[in-house]
């Protein structure tokens, strides 16, 4: 369980978080939905420590993310993956050592176990025989697996995908936001996705939660975000789906 | 008026200042970070040797070249000045003086603070801006332990060796510039060499250049480690590398003659 409380924000005198409460289940898809540069990916950076609030607390597991000792914040990062953006793989490795990099130091692997689970990695995002290919010659669909099989390779508890479908076309889209529910399904992953992509949010998403102007203006199921009063979540909502009625 | 001026003019100053010092103090936290793990190295081998290839085996074409100058233009010069008046294997004498004490560490230091000195800060720019140190920390590993302390460590160690090669070439160089430019007979020119040879002069070099390759490589790991504002970002880093680690290794340079001569 993860539990965000009052979490401010500032970068240079800009304010981008005013205030953020959120309660993220366990064993669900919680979407974050907002405008592009509303400080979604700094919160979701927040949850693993990557950066510090200004104030407020982030709770995983019962354990303060805040204020955590460095050694304790590497240990509790190992319960998370973390699809970046840019899928961010290292272009100086193959495939096969990107997704095997989280199990590189693990001292009770063995080789062939390492293999063993860089296959299933590979196999579970649909890039079996990959493992040879550099970054560089992969498509941006290709990367964000990728990035997804580095992600998932230590079956963490806890999945963190920061626009997981921008940049892809919708049928590479659409594959992705099958990935992601079949983690959920199939391992009982939690996940928290960032995304101004509101179809695949409606996609892959349990709950929701609504991101404007640095504060949370709606939360809660598919339904009650569509059936919203607040007029800003309506409209967010309308434009970005200009298809009405497709989502399910 | 010139109140206001007077006030925004030490304002900015002093903003100018807080922000040095706060660079300053966040390089020393870094580096000495980078350092208190070096036990944890092992784990970190490939990386380190992966750095020395970059950082030595590459750089040995340039230092080649600009040592085999270094020595021609020094035995060139010498001879010019000195030996109308002078027995001619005095610039023999000189070329070894001042090509192991001063002229090889400084200028091997000098041209690869702009080749490795950038690259590295390029390269951990990029890795910054394009979210792979994220992605790093976000896999639980201590990306200074990772990134900054192979290359330093890489640093430190294959300067003293590019120099030691610098120095062979350089003294081979004043010798062919002595005998083909002055016609001073090679025999002569070694005399000269072997008589004010000076092991400590030679080790002086190798210390003077291990002092540049760890200032250079760890004003560059900084530099490229904590880069701001995309691609934009990482050329400012990176010509601001170039700068801070020539101005280091002259002050260096001067500071190290005060205290080891």
């Amino acid at each position: 369980m993860i539990e965000i409380r009052d979490i401010w924000k500032s970068f240079d005198g800009k304010q981008v978080h005013r205030g953020l409460s959120l309660d993220i289940p366990e064993h669900e898809t919680t979407v974050i939905l907002g405008k592009s540069g509303g400080g979604k990916s700094i919160l979701l950076k927040m949850i693993i420590g990557l950066i510090l609030p200004d104030s407020g607390t982030i709770q995983v597991d019962g354990r303060e993310v805040t204020t955590m000792a460095y050694s304790d914040l590497r240990a509790l990062r190992r319960k998370f993956g973390f699809l970046f953006q840019g899928a961010a793989l290292f272009d100086s490795m193959s495939v096969g050592e990107n997704v095997a990099l989280p199990l590189r130091y693990m001292p009770e692997q063995k080789k062939t176990d390492i293999t063993a689970r860089i296959r299933e990695a590979l196999r579970t995002v649909g890039l079996e025989n990959t493992e040879d290919l550099m970054p560089s010659s992969l498509s941006g669909g290709m990367r964000k697996r990728v990035g997804l099989a580095r992600a998932i390779v230590q079956t963490p508890p806890y999945v963190l995908y920061d626009e997981p479908t921008t940049g892809l076309d919708l049928g590479t889209a659409d594959e992705i936001n099958l990935l992601v529910n079949e983690l959920r399904d199939r391992l009982g992953v939690t996940s928290i996705v960032v995304t101004h992509d509101v179809r695949s949010a409606f996609v892959m998403g349990n709950r929701f939660a609504v991101l404007d102007e640095g504060k949370f203006i709606a939360a809660g199921t598919a339904d009650e975000i569509r059936t919203s009063g607040n007029e800003d979540v309506r409209k967010y909502i309308d434009s970005s789906l200009p298809m009405q009625g497709e989502a399910p | 008026m010139s109140t206001v001026r007077f006030q925004l003019f030490f304002g900015f100053l002093g903003e100018k200042a807080l922000s040095f010092f706060e660079k300053l103090g966040r390089y020393f936290l870094d580096i000495g970070w980078a350092l208190r793990n070096l036990g944890t190295i092992r784990y970190y081998a490939r990386n380190i040797a992966g750095q020395m290839v970059q950082i030595g085996n590459n750089s040995i074409p340039t230092v080649i070249f600009v040592s085999a100058f270094v020595g021609m233009v020094t035995s060139v010069q010498s001879a010019h000045q000195l030996y109308v008046w002078l027995p001619r294997s005095v610039v023999g004498n000189l070329v070894i003086k001042t090509v192991l004490l001063e002229l090889t560490p400084l200028l091997t230091a000098l041209v690869l603070a702009g080749k490795v000195g950038a690259t590295i800060t390029a390269e951990l720019g990029s890795m910054r801006v394009t979210e792979q140190i994220d992605a790093l920390e976000s896999l639980a590993f201590d990306s200074i332990s990772f990134l900054i302390t192979p290359r330093v460590l890489a640093g430190t160690v294959m300067f003293p060796v590019l120099t030691v090669i610098g120095d062979f070439v350089a003294l081979l160089g004043g010798l062919l510039g002595a005998s083909v430019v002055t016609h001073i007979a090679p025999d002569e020119f070694i005399s000269g060499m072997r008589d004010s040879f000076l092991v400590s002069d030679a080790v002086y070099g190798i210390i003077k250049s291990m002092f540049f390759g760890f200032a250079i490589t760890s004003i560059a790991c900084f530099q490229g480690y904590h880069v701001e504002g995309g691609s934009e970002g990482v050329g400012k880093s990176t010509m601001q590398t170039v700068v801070l680690s020539c101005l280091t290794v002259v002050v260096l340079d001067f500071l190290l003659a005060s205290v080891l001569l």
